[in-house]
Order: structure tokens, then C-alpha cells, then sequence
């Protein structure tokens, strides 16, 4: 069924009051809110939001599933993905082996999360956060051995987990994330 | 001193090299822009008289990025993100048409369970940028309480797209052959919530901004572009469909699952600063009832992957148990350096702001030979130099809010 499109016309302004009528509406509609606000502004850091588990949140590197094929870096938009070569023992030969390893620079990253989607061993997850602070620039370029570990969240360690939901007669609404997980 | 009408103005647009031209003595010539709060990244140069703007002349440029250049240097997939980068918050809805033109190069079509979850995205994505569109439009003319309102409602919108994409802004969703991910268990409940919600919403949105006689005051009358004139002028979207143009890339040719769900393209004829609001208010309306309709259909007919079967077919089991898991459709390792056959498309879609077109050419390697975008601001931007002047200086937010235009987006 296609679209059609529908002519209309602006509301008229008649008669004597309309101007007196629109500006009580409007200014009822400004007293209703002012007695009964709608507001639902996150106390942060007190409060914390918890997100869904399918956020796009930093990418963290599973070592026991990478096959060390490059597809994530080679699928990065920003390159922020690379390569790097580390020499490792083979546990079946026991001679040393040249082996790729896969680094992120968050400088770069977009968190389009195509890496996680594009690996085929599922070796890169995301985590439900992205409020983590660095002090410098240099911090940001990750190692292997960071990104092998989730990175601490320190928020969740002192804020209250809340969620937001969608509500028919408030829009948002803030609630405990422990209520919403009840249910 | 003549002001500066748009017939007027016509004749003296021959190739006749630099036109220089002497300032007259009691002319004022005001720099709005690029700092200044009210323009975001561009400039209007304009000279007045008193209080009457005599000429205009928009300064774009500023934020241009070199999108067209830069995405010739990228494999194919790599250019969603890219471009998304035009205007975040219509994501879905600037990155659409470019993966359609992709589609069409490869000569494939995705399945409809991926052109309704797209379609969906591109609705929730229009009622958040007419939302923030709105916010800026309320403060340009110093209604704070509608940039307060619609910032806040917006983020419920935002809120849907973060469950459906599990980004708030750049969702890189659509993707050559169909759409990253399907919709969790619990969205088809909360995005009705919301549906109900907007439809109160809307009302009290209408009480305190539209009709509002302080606002309509500011609005009746100002930036008037008949219909003759915005034809002339080529512009695209809510700007030439409150001017009586009953023309929508949604209707000329309809793409994703847009003929098959049911809506209305509103049109006003009194094409000034208040009906463009109103076309806007209007398609915010329509768009609910197509969220409604898509989710619906997604609701009941079976999850399978929203993707085609080119990419799909011959994925192995890991693929299929992560979609079962949780409905993330991975791609498969060739994406990254995917061929494209030669040839050339076009592809348009509709966005908040207007038609984009992209024209795209391939010649069979793993990155475009050239990607040409005509993006719905740059063909809006017009309008300040041909129907600002005439209008007082106060009246220039008004025109500049209601044509939505949004810089990065034009300069791209």
C-alpha cells in the first residue's frame, strides 16, 4: 500500500478570544509541569546507568578463542584495530613461533562494532559500559595484556545501577536496575 | 536601493566572471556566524537597512570534511560509518540510500525482514531528528521550553534505537544484503509504549509551541516560498512540501518496506515558517503509525536472519547460534574486502531534512571509484540568499530554524 499524500491546511485562528484561548492553554500546560515535573536527570556519579547487554561498549579480546586471522583488523573503519607480532612457544613443538595478535588504539575506535561481528571464533565481546577515564592519551592505545581483561569499571564500584524505561504516561522513566531485573 | 528579490537577483547570475559590487553608504553589513550561537557551523553574511535584511549570502564550508574524496581510500563497508558521520542522529536514514546503491551494484535484495527492521530504525530516526530540529527551532526564537521538551522526549527515541542497534547515535545498521541485528524480545513492548506516549505528547506539544499565539506570531508569514519559486529553487523536503510540493522520496520511489506499510506524506500550501513546523509536526504523526505497522509485521513473522543468503547461506553453525543467542547477524570474513562488480548506481532516500541521493560507481575493485552525495542541506541553503531579504533581522533565526538546516550534513 503506498503512501499518499493529504493536503492540509493550518489551524485558522477565529474569533474574538483565540488569541486569549491559545495563551491560557499554553500557559496551563506550563503550570501542570511546573507542579508536576517530568524530570528524569541521572545523579552521576551517585548513579549509574546499567546498560542492556547488547550495548556497543568497549571491546575486549578473548585469547583462548582468537585464531589470529586479522579479519577484525581488516574490517576496522577507523584503524583502529591492528596486528602485532609476538613470538610464543608452539605447545606442540615446543619451538618458538611467530604468531599476530590483535591491539586496539581507543583513540580511534568508533565502536561500530563490526570487529566483534566479524570475528569468527566470537573471540571479541563487547562490555555494557563506556564511561572509563584515562589520564593521558598514550593510556588509551592498548596493549595485549589489556585487552585480553575486561577494563575496570569504577563507577559501578560506588554508583547506584539504574535503567531507563520507556512509560506510556512519562516517557522515561529512572528506576533501580534491581526492580527492572525483579520483573 | 532596491532590496534584493529573487527576480531581481536571477539576472545577475550570467558567468560573467567576479561580480564586485559597491556598498551603499547606509548599509550595514552583519557577520552572523561561525561562531555565533544561533548558526551552529556557517556564516550568513547579510546587509542591512535599519532593520530590514537587503541581501544575504549563506557562507557554508566550514565543517566540510572532504567526505566524497575520503571515502574513495575505503573498502566498501567502511563507508557506512563514513557518511553516518553527516548527521548523526538521522543515522539509518543518510546510510540507507548508500547501501541501497551497493544492492544495487551486487544485484541483490534483502529479505523483507531486514526492510522492515530498517525501515524501522529510519522512522525512529526521523522522529528524533524532527525532535531536535524542533529543540534548536524553539531556542532560536527563544521558546526554551520546546528545546527543553523535545530534547528530553527525544531521548526516548534514542533510547529504542540503543535497543534495536546497541548504539545511541551511529548505529552503522544497514549493511549491503540487509540489517546488522534483530530486534531484542522486549523492544515491540516499549516501542509501543512510546508510540502512545508521543501520541499525548503531541497534543501538549501543539498547546504550548505551535499554537501558541506568541510563537505563531513569530512564525505566520515569515520566510514565505511559494510553490513556483521552491520548484525553482530545487528544495527538498519538509521545506518544499509546506510550500504545496507533494514530492517525497518515500513517494516517488519507494524503498526498504515503504510500499507496504500504510502513511500519508502531509502537504501545506501556505509555505511560511509556520507550515514548515506544522509538515514537520505532522510527519512526526505518521511516522508513530509506521512504527507501529513494522513492528507489528516483526512481531509476527519468524526471527530469521535479516540478511541475504549470499552472506548467510554459507555461514557456518557459529553464525546461526549467535543470531539465535542473541539476534546479532555476524558478517561473514569477506565483507571487509568485498568486490563489487563494475557499474554504477543511484540510490535515494528520504531523510528528515529532505531527499539524499547517492551516486555510486564501481569498477570492480574493493573500494568505490567514486561516491557522489547531494545531501538534502546543501539544496536547502538556498533558500537564505533568495527569501531572507525583505524579512527584518529578527525573522533570520525563524527562517534558519525552519528550514532545519543542519551544517555538516551540507558540507559533508
Amino acid at each position: 500500500m503506498p503512501a499518499k499524500p493529504v493536503v492540509k491546511r493550518l489551524p485558522a485562528r477565529k474569533g474574538l478570544f483565540a488569541g486569549f484561548k491559545g495563551n491560557v492553554d499554553a500557559i496551563t500546560i506550563g503550570l501542570k509541569y511546573l507542579v508536576d515535573p517530568k524530570r528524569f536527570t541521572l545523579i552521576y556519579p551517585n548513579e549509574y546507568i546499567k546498560l542492556d547487554p547488547g550495548y556497543r561498549g568497549f571491546i575486549v579480546l578473548d585469547p583462548k578463542k582468537c585464531i589470529h586471522c586479522s579479519s577484525c583488523a581488516r574490517i576496522c573503519p577507523a584503524a583502529a584495530m591492528r596486528m602485532i607480532k609476538r613470538m610464543e612457544e608452539d605447545p606442540k613443538t615446543g619451538k618458538p613461533k611467530m604468531k599476530l595478535w590483535p591491539v586496539i588504539n581507543y583513540q580511534r575506535c568508533i565502536f561500530c562494532g563490526y570487529c566483534v561481528d566479524v570475528c569468527p571464533t566470537e573471540a571479541l565481546y563487547t562490555v555494557p559500559y563506556h564511561d572509563i577515564v584515562y589520564e593521558n592519551m598514550a593510556e588509551m592505545d592498548w596493549s595485549l595484556e589489556t585487552f585480553v581483561k575486561p577494563p575496570e569499571h569504577p563507577t559501578a564500584k560506588e554508583g547506584i545501577p539504574v535503567k531507563y524505561i520507556v512509560d506510556e504516561e512519562k516517557g522515561l522513566v529512572k528506576v533501580r536496575a534491581e526492580e527492572v531485573e525483579e520483573k | 536601493m532596491s532590496v534584493w528579490v529573487y527576480g531581481e537577483q536571477k539576472s545577475e547570475l550570467g558567468l560573467e566572471g567576479t561580480i564586485t559590487r559597491k556598498l551603499e553608504e547606509d548599509l550595514y553589513e552583519v557577520f552572523i556566524g561561525p561562531q555565533h550561537p544561533g548558526s551552529g557551523h556557517m556564516r550568513i553574511i547579510i546587509r542591512i537597512d535599519g532593520d530590514i535584511i537587503v541581501e544575504a549570502d549563506p557562507d557554508m564550508g566550514y565543517v566540510h570534511r572532504t567526505m566524497e574524496k575520503l571515502s574513495e581510500g575505503r573498502e566498501w563497508i567502511k563507508n557506512v560509518p563514513l557518511f553516518e558521520r553527516m548527521a548523526i542522529h538521522d543515522a539509518c536514514n543518510v546510510t540507507v540510500s548508500y547501501v541501497m546503491a551497493l544492492e544495487r551494484i551486487l544485484g541483490i535484495e534483502p529479505p523483507p525482514r531486514a526492510k522492515y527492521l530498517r525501515t524501522l530504525l529510519c522512522e525512529i530516526n526521523r522522529i528524533a531528528a524532527h525532535l531536535y530540529g524542533f529543540g534548536i527551532f524553539g531556542v532560536f526564537i527563544g521558546h526554551s521550553t520546546m528545546y527543553m521538551w523535545s530534547f528530553a522526549d527525544r531521548e526516548v527515541m534514542v533510547e529504542l534505537a540503543e535497543k534495536l542497534t546497541g548504539a545511541r547515535l551511529t548505529h552503522s545498521y544497514p549493511i549491503p544484503g540487509g540489517a546488522r541485528r534483530d530486534m531484542p524480545q522486549d523492544f515491540p513492548q516499549a516501542a509501543r509504549k512510546a508510540v502512545r506516549y508521543f501520541r499525548r505528547r503531541l497534543d501538549e506539544y501543539r498547546k504550548i509551541f505551535l499554537d501558541n499565539p506568541v510563537t505563531r506570531k513569530r512564525l505566520e508569514g515569515v520566510g514565505i516560498i511559494p510553490k513556483k519559486i521552491a520548484a525553482e529553487l530545487g528544495v527538498v523536503g519538509p521545506v518544499a512540501r509546506a510550500s504545496g510540493i507533494k514530492y517525497d522520496a518515500r513517494l516517488a520511489e519507494p524503498y526498504d518496506a515503504y510500499d507496504e506499510v500504510e502513511f500519508e506524506v502531509p502537504v501545506y500550501e501556505e509555505g511560511d515558517a509556520l507550515a514548515r513546523a506544522w509538515v514537520k509536526f505532522e510527519e512526526i504523526k505518521q511516522s508513530l503509525r509506521i512504527i507501529e505497522q513494522a513492528v507489528d509485521w516483526l512481531e509476527k513473522h519468524p526471527r530469521e536472519a535479516p540478511i541475504h543468503e549470499r552472506f548467510w547461506a554459507k555461514a557456518p553453525p557459529l553464525w546461526k547460534k549467535v543470531f539465535e543467542a542473541e539476534g546479532r547477524v555476524k558478517l561473514l570474513p569477506l565483507m571487509a574486502n568485498l568486490k563489487l562488480p563494475p557499474g554504477r548506481a543511484m540510490a535515494r532516500s528520504e531523510t528528515a531534512r529532505g531527499e539524499i541521493v547517492y551516486y555510486v560507481e564501481s569498477d570492480g575493485k574493493t573500494t568505490p571509484y567514486r561516491v557522489r552525495i547531494v545531501s538534502p542541506s546543501a539544496r536547502n541553503a538556498i533558500v537564505f540568499k533568495y527569501i531572507a531579504p525583505g524579512y527584518k533581522v529578527m525573522d533570520l533565526p525563524t527562517i534558519y530554524g525552519s528550514i532545519d538546516y543542519f551544517p555538516p550534513e551540507a558540507d559533508r
